[in-house]
């Protein structure tokens, strides 16, 4: 997914849908930043996890933590 | 420039050689004589300060003792809420908030030890950056070039200390924002286990990662101030349930008993020479022989750039849809960005958290201490905005997180240590340990400086 990722095709709808503006003076520099974060985002989805390893977070409903 | 270290100063003030007021007068005098400079402080809090001074100055000479810290004076990253003040966190946009009610838990602590703060400190915009290259209050130059970036993105806090205006600062420390400006101001800072220390009345960036720790001119300060501000604090969630474990006494241990490695294959690679040189330095003066490979250290990286990324945007998420336009150019494109960032990958990499600390966790039977570098190389000029690395040409001041983010993505506890004479600019190292070993990483550092291997660098005009 990551690697087949796409900002310029992306950024623009997703924005939109979101209702976040992006200044047209903003956007070459907001696809630059999501490349790299696609970038990194590619080695990382790319290592492979079992199922069974679960984010860190502890969750108690009295609390909301741990 | 007032030089002398936590130690002296409280021992002075509670001896009855120097009042608080006194120490007082100096630090304002400095700060007032040199900020213009250096650029690192965005509020003195004079008037603060000379009443606190002075109600240590009465609690000794009434005969009570008014702590370990009595009449040392510290300044805070302005991301810690100063009471009184609105909390900028390095922005125009929070100049509008509502002032701080109250102080932060770690500066309500250290006042409480008898410490006077003095100001709040200039940052990037919301911790998003290693440089402190600030648009809305200015960079912050580095004391040893003031062409030069302090590093950030606590660049007022290590700049402070580096040029001696306070013997203590406060700064935050998400992907390496402690670390990166001591080794780039060549001061010490500790960035402590995560969870370790209170983040209550912080402004945080991006919760998973945000650390609180501290800048000083040498390890027994350092102890110190850390010590002062152990403890739990039902007001973090985060923040451990775990007593205070006291490090001072420790320092003087040395290093029998501490199995040292050095952190091979990726710690290796991306570095100018002269960084890799200081390892080596390091190695030979502590006797090192081992070598250690952290696991996927690439991976945890890009993990926390992700992470970063989309929890800093969420915190602001308000701000971003109906003013981007107040955000400093210097991140607001990475803020936005953030906001767009598909969730599967927000998730794999907290997966991938959980993964990697249970390997480190493993690698830490085998070995207590692990050097590395901290940054891929010193301060660059101010504006600069690429380097050439390895044949690739890459962002100045986002790659100056390539050594610091794998380490704090696991959130062990780390001292950054400034290598004496490791080139006409400042080196630092880092010093890391299992989580909780805080009282390891300060010992290697104490030893280190014991033989002359770290030490504060002097500013050429303090020299």
């Amino acid at each position: 997914m990551a690697d087949a990722f796409d900002p310029e095709a992306y950024v623009p709808q997703a924005a939109a849908a979101l209702g976040l503006p992006i200044a047209p003076s903003d956007l070459g520099d907001v696809l630059g930043a999501l490349a790299i974060l696609a970038r990194v985002a590619g080695v990382v989805m790319a290592f492979p996890l079992p199922e069974e390893i679960i984010a860190a977070a502890v969750f108690t409903a009295e609390k909301g933590d741990a | 420039m007032t030089c002398a270290g936590i130690g002296q100063i409280a021992a002075a003030v509670r001896g009855r050689e120097r009042s608080a007021q006194e120490v007082l007068r100096g630090t304002l005098a400095d700060i007032a004589r040199g900020n213009g400079a250096i650029n690192a402080f965005t509020a003195v809090t004079d008037r603060r300060a000379v009443a606190a001074a002075a109600a240590v100055d009465t609690a000794i000479a009434a005969g009570h003792d008014p702590g370990p810290l009595a009449g040392v004076p510290f300044a805070v990253k302005n991301l810690y809420d100063i009471e009184g003040l609105p909390t900028l966190a390095g922005s125009k946009i929070d100049r509008d908030r509502a002032p701080a009610a109250r102080d932060a838990a770690l500066v309500r602590r250290l006042t409480a030890a008898g410490a006077i703060l003095v100001g709040a400190l200039n940052m990037d915009e919301y911790a998003y950056g290693f440089s402190t290259e600030n648009s809305h209050y200015g960079p912050t130059r580095n004391p040893h070039d003031t062409t030069r970036i302090a590093g950030g993105s606590s660049g007022g806090a290590a700049a402070a200390v580096a040029a001696s205006f306070v013997p203590l600062t406060l700064g935050s420390d998400t992907n390496g924002s402690i670390r990166v400006p001591a080794a780039l101001c060549g001061v010490f800072g500790i960035k402590p286990t995560y969870g370790r220390l209170s983040r209550s009345g912080l402004r945080l960036f991006a919760a998973s990662l945000d650390h609180g720790g501290a800048f000083c001119r040498s390890t027994t300060d350092l102890a110190a101030a850390y010590d002062a501000m152990q403890g739990p604090d039902p007001e973090d969630p985060t923040c451990s349930e775990r007593a205070p474990e006291p490090v001072a006494g420790l320092l003087t241990r040395g290093l029998d008993g501490i199995r040292i490695g050095v952190a091979d294959g990726y710690f290796k690679n991306q570095g100018v020479p002269e960084v890799f040189r200081a390892v080596e330095k390091a190695a030979a003066a502590l006797d090192i022989t081992r070598q250690v490979e952290i696991p996927a250290a690439g991976v945890a990286r890009a993990a926390a750039m992700i992470i970063t990324s989309v929890e800093g945007a969420e915190l602001h998420l308000a701000d971003l849809t109906t003013r981007a336009g107040d955000f400093d150019p210097m991140t607001r494109a990475r803020f936005l960005a953030g906001a767009l960032v598909p969730a599967p990958w927000y998730v794999h990499a907290q997966r991938f958290r959980r993964w990697y600390c249970a390997q480190l966790v493993q690698l830490f039977r085998d070995v207590d201490v692990i050097i590395a570098p901290t940054t891929p190389y010193p301060a660059f000029p101010i504006g600069q905005a690429s380097v050439q690395l390895d044949g690739q040409r890459l962002p100045a001041a986002g790659s100056l997180g390539i050594f610091t983010q794998p380490l704090s993505f696991a959130g062990l506890p780390v001292v950054a240590a400034p290598v004496a004479g490791a080139g006409p600019l400042p080196i630092g190292l880092q010093i890391v340990a299992a989580p909780w070993r805080e009282d390891l990483v300060l010992r290697v550092a104490a030893a280190g400086e014991a033989l002359g291997l770290f030490a504060a660098a002097s500013p050429p005009s303090l020299s």
